[in-house]
């Protein structure tokens, strides 16, 4: 069964379409990723499953039922984490998450039962009597996330939920998603960290100007771009480098200097790695390394969308 | 409905969990409550400085006059000097000075009161007192001097016996009500800007959630748009219930003003002024992108419209202009419907009054309503 089924929804505001004719579903127990560079319409499809928009036209099914004639219902299984923190600073993190949790109709001892439970999940059970201002932002970030949580979800939806923070809390999220995956929850996840979607999610959605333009398994993503192939060229005096020069090589697709690595996508068929290399030595840049690189993500997304996930 | 509750208590605890809460919400009203004792309470039952000028000698009728201005209640005299006594009266040592000139004493056993000068440059507020008790006092002695009809001896007999007579006095002090109703008014008028304050900070808090994300999950549990903004409304509607019942009770019985209107009379106009207040700040929030700008609204709003509305001094001691503007704010009219029912009139007979208010209240809230529904982006959300 779909957790989650969106049929043909468009957003408009005003004469702009933000999300055009969109077709997605999540399946039980799915981590599903959604890409997108930022203004692609990701936020405002997220903010339309939950209910934060109204839809312009199209439907959006929450485990089989519609969310603007069964709202309560697609509400009470949905646990939003969004990328803004979203919790009170004037209160503890026990209260944060008993009051959030209370909206869901929890009372008594399940309340808090479910706070303790929640609390404990993001690792901030021996922290519950804090407040938020004295807490790191990757603890703040584990809070958002335990608010969103404490009702047991069928779905959650997290948007951006590393941002900012240190690789220890990094890692603690990411294995905490991974855990209420197991635990049943199927999980929406936004991020800009490609490694992060690439390591998590079973399903991955490109979306691009409302669309969207791809959609499947990590592996059929790749499988997509085979016609292109990616070279990185260690240099050391990348500032002799004339790019231009270097974009007009026979077969090369697009280039990008990164520090000190010259990043060049070009057409899978043609082996100008020699014309290449020649170019370099023509603009007296010294080579320290050329590794080919296998498609990734970040390849697949440049080369649909013509941009970085970060731009 | 549980849902609304549930956000009320929460507002409720994050308010009052801050002292400051506690200063703004209650704390200012009371010292407006004493502001308003000190302003009114400083302009009567003090005592009145008269000096003296007595230029009629040791004569037994002036001495005892000065004795008789010198007995009186709240009088207190001081002997003074031609040189003085005007620069006395000028710089306000003196409230007024009492001149006895050459052949006052003469003149009142002639029957004929004469050669007594009251002089003040404060008027009649503090010359009549003891114009009209002296009067009595002259008039008396005059008619034993007409009576005796220069038979100074029996004069003297006469004036005597007067002086010993014992007469039964009974004297009853009666409590100053118009002192008591503007006491009223003024703190009346302190408690409405409060109000309006009050109301506007609470229902900034929709603003403040907006800025700090936390609507976003608001909004995404159960909880309707239209619950969230009733659990606000509802939580600044407590809060003025307790402000309104607190200052009204500190006015009663701590400091023992009374305000010349049924309790019940009154926060009942209160409570439906309370309504406007909240009304207005749902407007002020509808229309305001954040809580600066609503702060801003605020500032720019409440106190200018509580200045013309006579909320700090009386409206009757502005120009009709202004008085006439005045007519288009809910502040005068709930200021005038105090006013009438400390005349006397019934609660009742002042429905214009309140249909004036409950209009107020009708039409801020609808246009809030139209303003909120014609949002369509998830920054401005309801």
């Amino acid at each position: 069964m779909n957790v989650l089924e969106i049929r043909n929804l468009t957003k408009k505001f005003g004469d702009f379409i933000a999300v055009d004719n969109m077709n997605l579903s999540v399946s039980e127990g799915e981590i599903f990723g959604f890409l997108g560079a930022n203004g692609a319409g990701k936020s405002t499809t997220i903010n339309m499953i939950s209910s934060l928009l109204r839809i312009t036209k199209g439907e959006i099914q929450v485990l089989g039922r519609n969310i603007v004639k069964e709202n309560k219902f697609s509400k009470m299984n949905i646990g939003i984490v969004p990328q803004d923190l979203a919790i009170y600073e004037e209160m503890t993190a026990y209260e944060n998450v008993s009051f959030f949790a209370g909206l869901y109709g929890l009372r008594g001892s399940l309340l808090k039962e479910r706070t303790e439970e929640a609390l404990e999940f993001v690792g901030l059970g021996d922290k519950h009597k804090a407040l938020p201002k004295s807490f790191s932002g990757g603890m703040k970030r584990r809070l958002n996330i335990a608010c969103a949580i404490a009702h047991h979800p069928k779905l959650i939806i997290m948007d951006e939920p590393t941002v900012g923070i240190d690789p220890q809390s990094r890692n603690y999220i990411l294995n905490s998603v991974k855990k209420l995956n197991q635990m049943g929850c199927s999980v929406i996840y936004t991020s800009h960290y490609m490694e992060e979607v690439e390591d998590l999610c079973t399903r991955i959605a490109i979306v691009d100007h409302g669309k969207i333009i791809a959609e499947g398994t990590k592996e059929q993503l790749k499988s997509i771009i085979t016609d292109t192939k990616e070279t990185w060229i260690g240099v050391k005096n990348a500032e002799r480098l004339d790019l231009d020069a270097l974009k007009r090589t026979t077969g090369v697709n697009s280039v990008r200097l990164e520090e000190q690595t010259v990043k060049i996508v070009s057409k899978g068929e043609i082996n100008n790695l020699n014309w290449v290399i020649q170019q370099l030595i023509r603009d007296q840049v010294e080579i320290s390394s050329v590794e080919e690189q296998a498609p990734n993500l970040e390849t697949v997304f440049l080369t649909l969308t013509g941009r970085n996930l970060r731009d | 409905m549980t849902n609304i509750l549930w956000i009320a208590r929460r507002l409720l605890h994050s308010t009052f969990r801050k002292r400051s809460s506690w200063i703004v919400y209650f704390g200012l009203p009371i010292a407006a409550v004493l502001l308003s004792m000190l302003i009114y309470g400083s302009s009567s039952g003090g005592s009145l400085h008269v000096g003296i000028l007595n230029q009629d000698g040791e004569k037994t009728l002036t001495q005892d006059a000065i004795h008789f201005v010198e007995g009186l209640n709240n009088v207190k005299i001081t002997m003074t000097d031609e040189a003085s006594i005007n620069k006395d009266i000028a710089s306000g040592k003196l409230d007024s000075g009492l001149i006895f000139e050459e052949g006052f004493a003469d003149s009142v056993q002639d029957g004929h009161p004469a050669h007594l000068r009251l002089v003040s440059a404060k008027g009649a507020e503090v010359t009549s007192y003891v114009k009209a008790l002296l009067d009595g006092y002259l008039v008396n002695v005059a008619a034993i001097g007409q009576v005796t009809k220069n038979d100074a001896d029996a004069f003297d007999a006469i004036f005597a016996d007067y002086k010993n007579s014992s007469f039964k006095f009974d004297s009853e002090s009666l409590k100053d009500t118009a002192r008591f109703k503007d006491m009223t008014y003024q703190s009346i008028g302190f408690l409405l800007m409060f109000l309006l304050s009050s109301a506007v900070n609470m229902c900034g808090l929709i603003l403040k959630e907006r800025e700090d994300r936390t609507f976003l999950r608001l909004l995404s549990s159960p909880l309707s748009a239209r619950g969230f903004v009733l659990a606000n409304v509802l939580v600044t509607f407590i809060i003025q219930v307790l402000q309104i019942v607190i200052t009204l009770l500190i006015l009663k019985y701590a400091f023992g003003i009374d305000s010349g209107v049924p309790f019940g009379d009154l926060l009942g106009a209160l409570l439906l002024f309370s309504l406007v207040a909240i009304s207005l700040a749902l407007l002020l929030t509808a229309f305001s992108k954040n809580s600066r700008g609503a702060s801003a609204l605020q500032t720019l709003i409440i106190t200018p419209t509580c200045l013309l509305a006579g909320c700090f001094f009386p409206a009757e001691i502005m120009p009709d202009t202004v008085q006439k503007i005045s007519s288009f704010l809910p502040q005068h009219w709930l200021l005038d419907t105090i006013t009438k029912l400390q005349d006397g009139q019934a609660i009742g007979s002042l429905g214009l009054n309140l249909a004036i208010l409950v209009a107020f209240a009708a039409v801020f809230t609808l246009v809030a309503i139209y303003r909120f529904s014609r949002n369509n982006d998830v920054r401005q959300f309801i």
